[in-house]
């Protein structure tokens, strides 16, 4: 399984957003998309999912152009949650998560008992099922969040795209979505593509970070590989170090001055 | 608290149940009412006599051929417009969208006063040509507001532009035949006066059509709510939904338009009502939507031809007189848009 862009071009209008874009996801890996505001990344993201056309280049998803795919069918291999996204403030949770099982049903046709069960798997898998009665407003931030994400899973899909889960949200709300992320690539297999804001959050989950400066890809590879004092200047116009730190897998970023 | 919580958001079985029970309860009480009611009133055992062919000649004939075929078309027509209007609102996630805003009264208006002042001897076929001029109406806005795609908010500036276009050409004929409205005028504030088993018979097929179609669109129309991305990452071609939803919204309201003329509000209205009563969900919100527009129609058309002895007040002149106060009643007594 994997997803691969070849040479994308997309704009709106005749505005070009993003250039020579070429992606290779993976199946089973955690990639993160970061960069700067404007510079493409939600973009990109809506592109390769579909939600917005492109004018060059091609989305290869499992040896299939995705252009040729029926909406449903591309709807039961990714999911997209997007940066934007609402419902009716009379919704209940439960509610809102079974329309992630709107891809295998006909317009008839109700919850079957195999909806039924995914429905479940997803609430418990993301922490929501205890609160499956109430209403969508009634939650926080980050109750709402795993929802959304629940809603998404519940569609079954081999890649789960996620633009800024996180953004909205308080630090301990920010790290249990991130732990979920985590949780459901490492136990389900589920590939997952988000675009993130925070450098260290990107540096501590990511299998891969894909790095996107003026719609055009700046770097790619290990976060480790990626994420250096050189890339923060280059692309953030910031000045930090990145330190190794004894007892952590992972280095920390230390930022010195914003100029 | 919790229970607080359940009862605020909860849309359970009983009382979603409950809600129709209601409105089926208050729909026949109003037409055996109407039944009653009229320049000869009827007793409640002089009807049901009639219902089961005991009646005298008179009583059948008033029973038969006068009040039954109205009262039936008053709830076929009130739940017609009311569902229209519910399906617009998904399209535009607009509360305040209804068929006037994708141009049928306007288009339909602009076709039966352009017969009715300038082709006269077609009179007969004013329904098809309101019919069609409501389509025409619609079809032109779209295209109007088509760009890669059909956006709400492109959708209605072009019909405001469209509307006013047709309303500025309307009022210029009646200007011009101004001593000739009395057609127009009946159109224009639409009455089930006179209405036979014919039109009964006619609007029954348009609304069978429709309200099927019209059920076919609720997984539709409910994705739509959840904002465009989000529809489509579920599969659903959002583009053609609207497209999908709009016209079977319009097909129903210009029904209604070529069968009894132009009856305001009820689109607007009903649907509102039902949303606060079971929410959002269109699985339950469109037949409660059905309901509620058939039991206001009703009601208006009732009232409307019964308070004031000796005159009839058409049932469009009642929607909007009534119709607009209620709805204001409402807005500041629940206060939000997005119902329960
Ligand atoms: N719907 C749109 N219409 C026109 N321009 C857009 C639209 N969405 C985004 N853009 C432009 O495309 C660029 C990239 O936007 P986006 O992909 O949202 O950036 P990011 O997600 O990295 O912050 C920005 O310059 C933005 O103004
Ligand atoms: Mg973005």
């Amino acid at each position: 399984m994997e997803l691969k862009a070849n040479d994308l071009q997309i704009g709106y209008g005749e505005h070009v957003v993003v250039d020579d874009m070429n992606l290779n996801i993976m199946r089973d890996k955690i990639t993160t998309i970061i960069g700067p505001n404007g510079s493409g990344k939600s973009t990109v993201l809506k592109a390769v999912t579909r939600l917005i056309k492109y004018q060059k280049g091609n989305v290869i998803l499992n040896g299939q152009n995705i252009l040729s795919m029926k909406p449903k069918e591309l709807a039961r291999t990714i999911g997209v949650l997007p940066q934007l996204h609402s419902a009716p403030s009379d919704f209940r949770v439960k509610e809102l998560v079974s329309y992630g099982r709107m891809p295998y049903q006909k317009a008839f046709s109700g919850k079957s008992a195999e909806d039924e069960r995914i429905v479940q798997w997803a609430m418990e898998a993301t922490g929501t099922w205890q609160f499956r009665d109430k209403s969508i407003y009634e939650i926080s931030g980050g109750e709402s969040q795993r929802v959304w994400i629940a809603t998404v899973l519940a569609q079954k899909p081999e890649i789960l795209f996620l633009d800024e889960p996180t953004t909205y949200l308080d630090i301990s709300h920010q790290l249990e979505t991130m732990n979920l992320v985590k949780k459901l690539n490492r136990e389900t297999g589920i590939g997952v593509v988000m675009v993130l804001h925070d450098i260290t959050q990107a540096m501590e989950v990511s299998d891969h970070v894909i790095v996107i400066k003026n719609g055009r890809k700046y770097a790619e590879g290990k976060p480790e590989d990626v994420i250096t004092s050189k890339m923060m200047w280059d692309v953030y116009n910031v000045e930090c170090d990145i330190v190794p730190m004894p007892g952590r897998e992972k280095p920390l970023i230390a930022f010195k001055q914003i100029v | 608290m919790k229970n607080k919580n359940k009862n605020k958001t909860g849309n359970s079985l009983l009382k979603v149940s409950t809600v129709w029970l209601v409105l089926i309860i208050a729909i026949v009480g109003v037409f055996l009412l109407s039944v009653m009611l009229g320049s000869s009133r009827l007793s409640l055992e002089q009807i049901f006599n009639v219902f089961l062919g005991k009646g005298t000649k008179s009583e059948y004939a008033i029973v038969m051929t006068l009040r039954v075929p109205r009262a039936v078309l008053a709830i076929i027509v009130g739940g017609c417009l009311s569902v229209a209007g519910s399906l617009l609102q998904a399209v535009m996630k607009n509360p305040l969208a209804d068929p006037g805003s994708i141009g049928v009264s306007a288009g339909a208006s602009t076709a039966a006063i352009t017969i009715l002042l300038l082709f006269p001897n077609l009179t007969y076929s004013v329904p098809l040509f309101a019919f069609a001029g409501a389509a025409l109406a619609c079809v032109l806005i779209y295209l109007m507001a088509w760009k890669g795609g059909v956006d709400p908010v492109r959708i209605i500036l072009s019909g405001v532009a469209i509307n006013s276009v047709l309303g500025g050409y309307n009022a210029f004929l009646q200007l011009q035949n101004s001593d000739n409205l009395q057609g127009v005028l009946s159109f224009m504030n639409g009455s089930f006066s006179g209405s036979m088993w014919q039109e009964v018979k006619v609007m029954g097929i348009y609304a069978v059509v429709g309200l099927v179609a019209s059920f076919a669109c609720i997984k539709n129309a409910n994705a739509l709510q959840l904002g465009d991305e989000m529809a489509k990452n579920l599969g659903v071609r959002v583009n053609l939904s609207r497209i999908a939803l709009s016209a079977v919204s319009a097909f129903l309201a210009a029904a209604t338009v070529s069968q009894v003329g132009m009856i305001g509000f009820v689109g607007l209205v009903a649907p509102h009502i039902s949303r606060m009563l079971v929410g959002s969900d269109y699985k339950v919100l469109l037949p409660t939507s059905l309901l509620t527009g058939s039991a206001m129609v009703l009601l208006a058309d009732t009232v409307g031809r019964s308070v004031w002895p000796g005159t009839e007040i058409p049932v469009g002149v009642m929607m909007s007189v009534f119709g607009g106060p209620f709805f204001l009643y409402m807005l500041r007594k629940r206060g939000n848009f997005n119902g329960a």
